[in-house]
């Protein structure tokens, strides 16, 4: 079957509101038959709902969408589907027990009752033949890497005939290698025509390195766009930020660098699958000084953070805080200033049933004076300091008693923070603290982290936005697959260089 | 000759013989919860549907003399249990254990209610294929009474085994089983399907109450059951959710049943309890050998509440 | 506030809908259920004697309930009720047995003691399971009560059987002075204020006490537990160990109140109704003061029942099942129950 040209996709005008927010203003955008597309943009700027309203997921409010000069009213992703779009999410969505040829099958929607094996592995091997990248078809799909995943995610979209290919934010789990791989793959798809390919992204690098065209889109609305070419990086960074005023950097300030704080030697942790992700790392956080941690995120900064954390065990290697031996106990917590500013802090560091006044307590409910003698918990005394708590860091809740899960991201996360940073902090670790925030709660955020550096703690922050590093850290580390690979201090920081080891490392 | 003069030959046939007979229960248990904890749900109420599958086809041979309709029957009972299970766990934020549990007591509590009136008198039995028929030995021919029960059992252990890899219901059920997401975005219906594995996993589990009353041991009373439905659990954990692995898995549990009051025969007494302790105990220490603090069990589906 | 009046309402309409439907099932077996009801409210709360009655069945379903509804608070769902209530018994027994001679509250006081540490011991060793293995304590407290059924069967018809019974298979009898009497003018055995008191110490220990807030932490969610440095493992056996602590004590209470020694009567199915109990009090311990007495009197009502409607007295299992379904679908209109939302709080 000789497969037909991409049609030309147009979205005209689209609006889309969620309750109050609108989350598309009239967006229109042009998807030329055979391109590489980019949909550039920051965290809410409109790019899934966009794609969402194109994959019938959601019906814009107005606005209408062509598809080779007619228009159609998606009404669901089946019909999305019959007309050729097929989209890769930024989840997977394979079936673990099931091999590769099972998970290809199960999408196909004419599946007959009894399943002719051998017509389909023929049908498959043929259709692996013609695809630029294969995957073993008996491999289970648990046993694949997060790059051959996603890979299969993309085959299961061409497998169903898609002759427009949407990949939401396809290299946040992937390494480096994986990402060229994917997206270099998907060009060459386009390029022979076969193919429309729309990338999301956030990532300037991306845009550059293999996208054609670009469209921006900024606070729900179209900021710009055109020949990828005809684009620097500094038209690029204006229409996806904006004019906005650069934040105020914190001052920074303090007695200048102690003595070592944290110190990890030779730590060596797996991740959830029993994989190597944190490989022989070593490295020091002295007091006073911010250590920032750059890296694409699936290096095994989050199982550094868990292990940090006591979320995680090592397999081997050593932990020291203030020159002792770290074991991660809730004593040794309290006694040396430990504490902790994770990731998704309403999955990790809430107990969403409790109220804000309980979630601020959860580290020293078990002292006085908030633990009364015989053992009873003082919950008025929970309540008072809960209130000062509130006020002092601004979280906006309906008081003390409101469920955490009442409040919204930008408010757990204050909440979280007024916990972790209102006791005497001798040293704070901390991953994308600022992720999914809007500009006010992130400069306020990166100030309280820069106040509790001046005051002498030592700060790890570990980061998956270059800039927040460049605004904060007085030494940057690059971290990659699993290994600290370069260090800077912040005098002679470049952005350029950092991000180079972050991409390059294994392809020596 | 008589089964204390064999001896301990005695004691083997015994247990082979249970191994067989008490077996089928197990097995058409162990095959229904498969393919209900396949689909992502766990069933713990399979005794309360096996008691009510026993007293069903109890009743309805009783009724009509046909102890196969009788089978029938308890094959529909089952499945309006099952379904019963299936609606009340697919509301949101219903933890299906606890369902399973209700419906144990419920299912109890109905089929002795409902099948007061047929503790006395006597329903017709299943058939048994007189397989020993070759020997001269009571005790041979005793261990080969085979129901026919036991070889649907088996033809169905190893149908459901091709099903589910090579036909689109049973993709479909193992894909709601190990990623309802997934199953989602392709467009199956994961309640409905949950809702059908459940149901047939009742269907299962109430052929296997039949073969209590209509088989063995054949009647209608208290203390018919010895846990089999609870059981189920455990055998399909022992089973690692293979079909084909429930046959032995059976076996093995109905040997292990019948080794106590065999042992009894050649005087070994004392210890009858404690075998009949031995599957449970065996099922104990295979989920403790098995389970680690890091992956799950291999094996079970990924949306089972019981490994989270 | 809101939240306790949601719960009331969710949960009554639930037990109504229960009544309901069972009411439906009595008119299809050719019953009137107003006549039942009747008969079910006489046998169950209208009399002092079916007070009593029902009293008596209570109290050992509100100390098994417990054993589900503690562990619950960390979060995991133990069903071993029946088997720490039997591993509570046959220690009770062998304690009174070995230390006969004490005086009679000292000898009381042992015997419970040595109940709720078998029990504790025997939920405990599920716990530590489900720590250090990752074993689900669902399935490892099922097989256990099995285990614990089997063991007091061996025990009881051999090694501490008691011979000179020839009508029933019984153990040692635990020394008559340690026996306990009804609380006088009650009518029901000191077990039940043990029952009510384990209840409420309960209640006070997880809501107010600094190890009960821990345990709540955990069950809230054990990732956030381990970030402020809790120690999981201890706090899984602590509240593994009080609920089955307060099944074996539910053991220990039917030997010194009831039976005066082990056998089989042990075994009637307190530990399953107790998780019907636990679920109906949404696990909290006061609830299941209340509930248990709920059904406590529907049990103690079959016997009248029976009589009354030559109805076998499986029709209160039968209610039993319909009130745990009805509950259990129930929590699908939490949070749904339009005024009872909460709005979301500023951005």
């Amino acid at each position: 079957m000789t497969p037909r040209p991409p049609p030309l996709i147009e979205a005209i005008a689209l609006s889309k509101r969620f309750g109050a927010v609108q989350a598309l203003d009239g967006v229109s955008v042009r998807f030329e038959p055979g391109s590489f597309h980019a949909l550039l943009g920051e965290n809410g700027a409109g790019k899934s709902t966009l794609v969402k309203c194109l994959m019938g997921f959601h019906a814009a409010d107005s606005g209408t969408v062509r598809i080779d000069g007619k228009v159609h009213a998606i009404a669901d992703p089946k019909a999305a589907h019959a007309l050729g779009l097929g989209m890769v999410y930024q989840h997977f969505t394979l079936v673990p027990s099931m091999t590769v040829a099972e998970n290809l099958v199960l999408a196909r929607p004419d599946l007959p009752q009894v399943i002719d094996w051998r017509a389909e592995r023929k049908g498959i091997d043929a259709f692996l033949a013609r695809m630029p990248f294969a995957l073993d078809p008996e491999a289970p799909a648990v046993a694949l890497a997060a790059g051959e995943k996603q890979k299969l995610e993309i085959l299961k979209q061409l497998y169903l005939g898609a002759r427009v290919l949407i990949l939401d934010e396809p290299t946040s789990v992937l390494t480096p290698q994986e990402a060229d791989e994917v997206l270099g793959h998907a060009r060459k798809l386009a390029d022979a025509g076969a193919l429309t390919v729309v990338l999301i992204t956030h990532k300037f690098r991306e845009v550059r390195a293999y996208a054609r065209e670009v469209s921006v889109l900024r606070g729900g609305r179209n900021a710009g766009g055109g020949s990828v070419a005809a684009l620097d990086s500094e038209a690029l960074v204006r229409m996806t930020f904006g004019e906005r005023p650069m934040p105020a950097a914190a001052q920074r300030g303090g007695e200048g660098i102690g003595e070592r704080c944290l110190e990890l030697r030779g730590l060596n942790a797996l991740n959830d699958r029993g994989a190597a992700a944190v490989r022989d790392l070593t490295l020091h956080v002295a007091r006073g000084e911010i250590v920032g941690v750059a890296g694409v995120s699936g290096n095994g900064q989050r199982e550094l953070v868990e292990t940090l954390a006591g979320q995680r065990e090592p397999e081997s290697g050593e932990i020291a805080v203030a020159g002792l031996p770290y074991g991660r106990t809730r004593a040794e917590m309290r006694a040396r200033g430990v504490f902790l500013l994770a990731e998704e802090p309403l999955a990790s560091s809430c107990v969403r049933s409790m109220s804000v006044a309980e979630n601020l307590a959860l580290r020293d409910f078990d002292h006085a004076p908030f633990a009364r003698a015989g053992g009873r918990v003082d919950f008025r005394a929970i309540e008072e300091r809960a209130r000062s708590l509130i006020e002092a860091f601004g979280i906006r809740c309906a008081g003390p008693h409101a469920r955490i899960d009442t409040l919204s991201g930008g408010n757990v996360q204050r909440a979280v923070l007024a916990r972790e940073l209102s006791g005497s902090v001798q040293l704070l670790v901390a991953q994308n603290p600022c992720l999914g925030l809007d500009f006010a709660a992130t400069r306020e955020i990166r100030g309280r982290i820069l106040e509790a550096r001046n005051r002498g703690a030592a700060v790890l922050l570990v980061s998956e936005d270059l800039d927040e590093l460049l605004e904060l850290a007085d030494r940057i580390l690059v971290m990659l697959e699993g290994r600290i690979v370069f260090e800077t201090d912040r005098a002679g920081a470049a952005a350029e260089a950092i991000g180079r080891h972050m991409t390059e490392g294994s392809r020596r | 000759m008589t089964g204390t003069e064999l001896g301990w030959w005695g004691v083997a046939l015994a247990v082979a013989g249970g191994a067989i007979r008490v077996s089928t229960p197990y097995l058409f248990v162990s095959l229904g919860e498969t393919l209900t904890e396949k689909s992502g749900r766990v069933n713990l109420g399979l005794e309360g549907t096996l008691l009510m599958g026993a007293m069903s086809g109890y009743g309805a041979s009783y009724l009509t003399g046909s102890p196969w309709l009788g089978v029938l029957a308890a094959a529909a009972s089952g499945a309006l249990l099952g379904l019963l299970h299936a609606a009340v766990s697919n509301l949101p934020r219903v933890n299906d254990i606890a369902v399973g549990i209700a419906l144990f007591i419920f299912g109890t509590g109905l089929a002795f209610f409902l099948g007061k009136p047929f503790v006395q008198p006597q329903a017709p039995r299943l058939p048994t294929l007189a397989l020993g028929g070759f020997s001269d030995v009571p005790a041979i021919r005793a261990a080969l009474e085979v129901s026919p029960l036991f070889f649907i059992g088996i033809a169905l252990a190893f149908v459901m085994h091709w099903a589910l890899p090579n036909t689109r219901w049973g993709l479909i059920v193992r894909a709601v089983g190990d990623n309802a997401e997934a199953a989602r975005t392709a467009g199956y219906p994961v309640n409905l399907t949950r809702t059908l594995a459940t149901a047939l996993g009742g269907v299962f589990a109430g052929v296997a109450g039949a073969f209590l009353s209509l088989s063995y041991p054949g009647t209608w009373a208290e203390g018919l059951s010895s846990g089999q439905g609870l059981m189920a659990v455990a055998l399909v954990i022992f089973a690692r959710w293979n079909p084909v692995h429930c046959v032995w898995v059976s076996l093995l549990f109905g040997g292990a049943s019948a080794l106590g009051p065999a042992l009894q025969t050649v005087g070994v007494t004392g210890y009858y309890y404690l075998t009949g302790a031995a599957p449970y105990v065996l099922t104990l220490a295979l989920l403790i050998a098995s389970s680690s603090r890091r992956h799950r069990l291999a094996g079970a589906p990924g949306e089972l509440s019981i490994n989270r | 506030m809101r939240a306790r009046a949601e719960t009331a309402l969710i949960t009554a309409g639930a037990l109504a809908l229960a009544f309901a439907l069972f009411g439906l099932f009595l008119l299809a077996n050719r019953l009137n259920p107003l006549e039942v009801y009747a008969v079910l409210w006489l046998g169950g709360f209208g009399t002092s004697f079916s007070l009593q009655a029902t009293l008596t069945q209570a109290a050992p379903l509100m100390l098994t309930a417990l054993c589900v509804a503690i562990p619950a608070r960390a979060g995991l769902l133990v069903i071993g009720g029946e088997g720490a209530l039997v591993a509570g018994g046959v220690c009770a027994v062998l304690a009174g047995v070995a230390a006969a001679g004490l005086p009679a509250a000292v000898g009381t006081a042992l015997v419970c003691a040595a109940g709720a540490a078998a029990g504790g011991a025997w939920i405990a060793m599920a716990g530590a399971l489900k720590h250090r293995r990752g074993v689900n304590e669902t399935i490892s407290t099922l097989l256990l009560n099995y285990i614990a059924i089997a063991l007091l069967n061996h025990l009881v018809s051999g090694p501490i059987r008691d011979h000179t019974v020839s009508l029933k298979v019984t153990s040692w009898s635990i020394p008559q002075p340690y026996m306990v009497d009804a609380i006088p003018g009650v009518g029901v055995h000191w077990g039940l204020a043990l029952g009510v008191l384990a209840c409420l110490a309960a209640y006070v220990l997880l809501r107010y006490s600094v190890p009960g807030f821990a345990i709540a932490v955990l069950g809230g969610n054990a990732r956030a537990a381990q970030l402020v440095g809790l120690p999981i493992g201890r706090l899984t056996l602590l509240a593994c160990a009080l609920g089955g602590a307060a099944a074996g004590l539910a053991g220990a209470v039917e030997i010194v109140a009831v039976h005066g020694a082990a056998s089989s009567s042990l075994v009637v199915g307190f530990g399953y109704a107790g998780i019907l109990v636990a679920f109906l009090a949404r696990q909290n311990p006061l609830a299941i003061v209340f509930f248990a007495f709920l059904v406590g009197g529907i049990s103690a009502s079959g016997g009248l029942m029976q009589r009354r409607f030559d109805m076998p007295d499986a029709a209160t299992q039968v209610l039993q099942g319909m009130i745990f379904l009805c509950v259990l679908g129930s929590n699908a209109l939490y949070g749904r129950v339009r005024m009872f939302r909460v709005a979301r709080a500023g951005a």
